[in-house]
């Protein structure tokens, strides 16, 4: 490649990275922070980035200066001195200065930052390879009168202080809504806390950040904020009882489905079998976690698959993600209704799971890992067999 | 170009790999054999390069001279650890594997050492090129197992001494070592020979004290817990342990782990849950998760706390290496603690509430009408 080739090349690719930065819609954005948690930090990083910078840009602009000024152009080797003390201790001293003055912002931010004192909301959160489940504890003052068990989506209220508990049933993961706070790593065995704080009404996309294997690229999670008004409304429909779909329809067929081959892993609170004891899933016999997501609400939620996949349609996602905040707990409240599912995905999924999102979940391998699945088998489901849990699933709302 | 030694390197080299890949396709993949395997192979190919590239340190042209060797006691060697492997394979596994490393070290320093022998005429350049290759693996060898022996030895000593003798033991000993460490710093000078002699002296020191603490015995109440097996019974029936490491429950990791602490205090059964500004009377903790309670007993009797598992948790196979197994009954327990005492205890529980008849609880027999419900989701 010519010089000049080589220039452009370098050009073209610092150009791309100039605007890759001035992206508006980024979800996972850390410049953007949507509560006071995440505002702390960013108070924090906008100095010391931009202190860092300029020492950065100076450091460079020297290093280049140098190095064009002084290269070998046959010319004799310069005197070589050692030692000049002033110059050492101020180029010292300067940088421990710049520092002492981060370390104090920063140990102050981190102290904040581990607050529990002020908790107002309490939400047990524990990862497994690849998504993540909430369980929120009895909590009667948010009308929380029995624990509810969700995943994929963390719904909390705005302007409240929420701690999540975190702990992990496999592998270590971490926890991770830019716009909410830091990271804090689901460790087994451990339980950290993390502060989350929504100033408005909206979902926060999020990505779990600690390498956990295959699918850890597609670990994702969303924390969806709602008004206080809309948490309650969302508390009370999560701890409603079940509904069986009525006799002779698509949805009961589905439901038998659901009852032959899902429940083996995935539970439905309230569900019933024909003899009419409850169904109990038993995923510690079957799973690699022990655990695999509870269904009770499925519809309500917005994602499924470790929410990698969405339940909505891309026009019902956009006018719920971009609704107005007054509007925003209404939209997502509805759920997802019949006319807005992302059929061909979840139908997929439920056609070949380990197709759709890299699992070790092969039968031929099983041997090594102890019988069980780390994720969604394929289970082999007829396409007519898929059209009833599609009708069966609609009615998990 | 591949002359005796050479020869025997590419044929080790050669059996190894064969070894590997006979393991990896008949026996198991990604094993630590596998990796034990492939190690030894790797190793072997380095030998194998290093003797051809120094063509064996030997002249082919030159003279062989049988002067040049030494008398070499590791064919003795050899042969007792081929009859310690025979003695293995009957008698105990431990002695079997030994052998196998007795062989293989004997055998590896029999080759060094041929090879060395003919390298060239001078027997003094040819104990050098054996020192120059052997000493880096023989002191750091023979400086773990004097080390081991006498770790070995003072952890005999420790176990036979009563728990206030030992750490007196143990201060003692520390401030010798400290105290002569300091003066062989100081004092440079001193002769080598009196140095080696104070330490040799010293170990000699441990090593029969370490005899003398093996033929003791363990102490009383070491021997009482192993007979009891108070380590792993979780009985909640009579106590039948007096021992119990109170103050291995206080580590730091485990109480950052806790799920709840369970206090009795002025007989009222309460739970901290962190996070939680108050008592809770429902603690909620994840399904096929590992979870730590610590029971805290500010009673003035001694009290255990004792743990319902349900009767799905009881009916469940008991998970991987029978950790969670509770011997058929359906609840498992701290031990008694007497009055300022803790105890963790953890559970798995791998089955929801909702398929319990009963609640998982958690309650101090003797504190009537009391308990803490666990949720499972």
């Amino acid at each position: 490649m010519s010089r000049r080739g080589l220039a452009r090349s370098i050009a073209a690719f610092a150009s791309l990275f100039v605007l890759g930065s001035c992206a508006t819609e980024a979800p996972q954005d850390t410049w953007q922070p949507k509560g006071p948690n995440a505002q702390m930090i960013d108070d924090l990083q906008r100095p010391v980035f931009a202190v860092a910078g300029i020492i950065g840009i100076i450091v460079f602009v020297v290093v280049v200066y140098v190095i064009w000024r002084y290269k070998d152009r046959g010319q004799p080797i310069p005197e070589q001195t050692h030692g000049k003390p002033a110059l050492e201790i101020t180029l010292t001293i300067i940088p421990a200065l710049i520092l002492a003055v981060v370390g104090v912002f920063t140990v102050r931010v981190i102290f904040d930052l581990a607050r529990t004192d002020d908790t107002e909301l309490v939400i047990n959160v524990t990862g497994q390879q690849w998504w993540w489940e909430y369980d929120y504890p009895t909590q009667n003052e948010w009308g929380i009168t029995q624990p509810i068990i969700t995943s994929g989506q963390l719904v909390m209220p705005v302007g409240t202080k929420v701690l999540l508990r975190e702990t992990s049933r496999d592998v270590i993961h971490s926890y991770w809504i830019p716009a909410l706070n830091g990271k804090r790593d689901a460790v087994p065995g451990r339980i950290h806390t993390l502060r989350l704080e929504a100033d408005e009404p909206g979902i926060y996309a999020g990505q779990c950040t600690e390498f956990c294997g295959l699918s850890h690229a597609n670990m994702r999670m969303e924390a969806v904020a709602l008004s206080k008004d809309d948490f309650a409304k969302w508390v009370a429909n999560q701890q409603a009882a079940y509904q069986a779909p009525a006799e002779g329809t698509l949805a009961k067929e589905g439901e038998s489905v659901f009852l032959n081959q899902c429940v083996r892993c995935h539970q439905v609170d309230g569900l019933k079998r024909a003899d009419g004891t409850l169904a109990i899933a038993a995923p510690d016999e079957n799973v690699w976690s022990g655990a695999a997501p509870n269904l009770t609400k499925f519809m309500t939620r917005n994602t499924f698959a470790g929410a990698m996949f969405d339940l909505l349609r891309d026009a019902c996602r956009d006018d719920v993600w971009k609704a107005e905040s007054a509007e925003f707990g209404e939209k997502y409240l509805a759920g997802v209704g019949e006319a807005c599912l992302n059929v061909a995905d979840l139908r997929a999924w439920l056609r070949n799971a380990p197709a759709e999102k890299p699992m070790y979940a092969n039968p031929t391998l099983l041997t090594e890992t102890n019988g069980k699945y780390r994720g969604m088998p394929n289970l082999g489901l007829s396409e007519s067999d898929i059209d009833k849990l599609v009708a069966y699933l609609l009615t998990l709302r | 170009m591949f002359k005796v030694g050479s020869k025997l390197f590419l044929g080790l080299t050669g059996f190894a790999a064969v070894n590997l890949v006979a393991y990896l396709v008949f026996v198991e993949r990604l094993a630590i054999g596998g990796v034990a395997l492939s190690i030894v192979f790797a190793a072997l190919v380095g030998l194998t390069a290093a003797v051809l590239i120094v063509n064996e340190g030997d002249d082919e042209a030159q003279p062989r001279d049988n002067a040049l060797t030494r008398a070499s006691m590791w064919p003795l060697v050899t042969v007792l650890g081929l009859v310690l492997f025979v003695l293995g394979l009957v008698v105990a596994q431990v002695y079997f594997v030994l052998a196998i490393v007795v062989v293989l070290a004997a055998l590896a320093e029999w080759m060094v050492q041929a090879w060395s022998e003919s390298a060239s005429d001078d027997p003094a350049h040819n104990e050098s090129a054996r020192r120059r290759v052997l000493h880096p693996i023989e002191f750091p060898v023979i400086a773990m197992l004097g080390l081991g022996v006498i770790i070995f030895s003072f952890s005999r000593i420790m176990l036979a001494i009563s728990k206030s003798a030992g750490a007196v033991v143990f201060m003692v000993v520390a401030a010798i070592v400290l105290l002569v460490g300091t003066i062989f710093a100081v004092r440079p000078a001193l002769k080598s020979a009196l140095v080696g002699g104070i330490c040799v002296i010293g170990a000699l020191g441990i090593v029969a004290g370490g005899i003398a603490g093996t033929g003791a015995g363990l102490r009383e109440e070491l021997v009482e817990a192993a007979e009891e097996g108070h380590y792993t019974h979780r009985e909640c029936g009579a106590e039948k342990s007096k021992y119990f490491d109170k103050k291995a429950m206080k580590t730091l990791s485990l109480r950052s782990n806790v799920a709840a602490v369970i206090e009795l205090r002025d007989g009222r059964l309460s739970a901290d849950v962190y996070g939680f500004s108050g008592p809770q009377e429902v603690i909620s903790v994840p399904r096929a998760n590992p979870v730590t309670f610590i029971f805290r007993n500010y009673d003035d009797a001694e009290r255990r706390m004792v743990a319902t598992l349900g009767t799905a948790m009881a009916a469940a196979a008991p998970a991987e290496g029978g950790k969670d197994a509770h011997d058929g009954k359906n609840e498992t327990c701290t031990q008694l603690i007497p009055n300022g005492a803790e105890q963790a205890l953890t559970i798995t529980y791998n089955k929801p509430s909702i398929a319990q008849e009963e609640p998982f609880t958690l309650r101090v027999p003797g504190v009537d009408g009391q308990s803490i419900e666990v949720f499972v989701p």
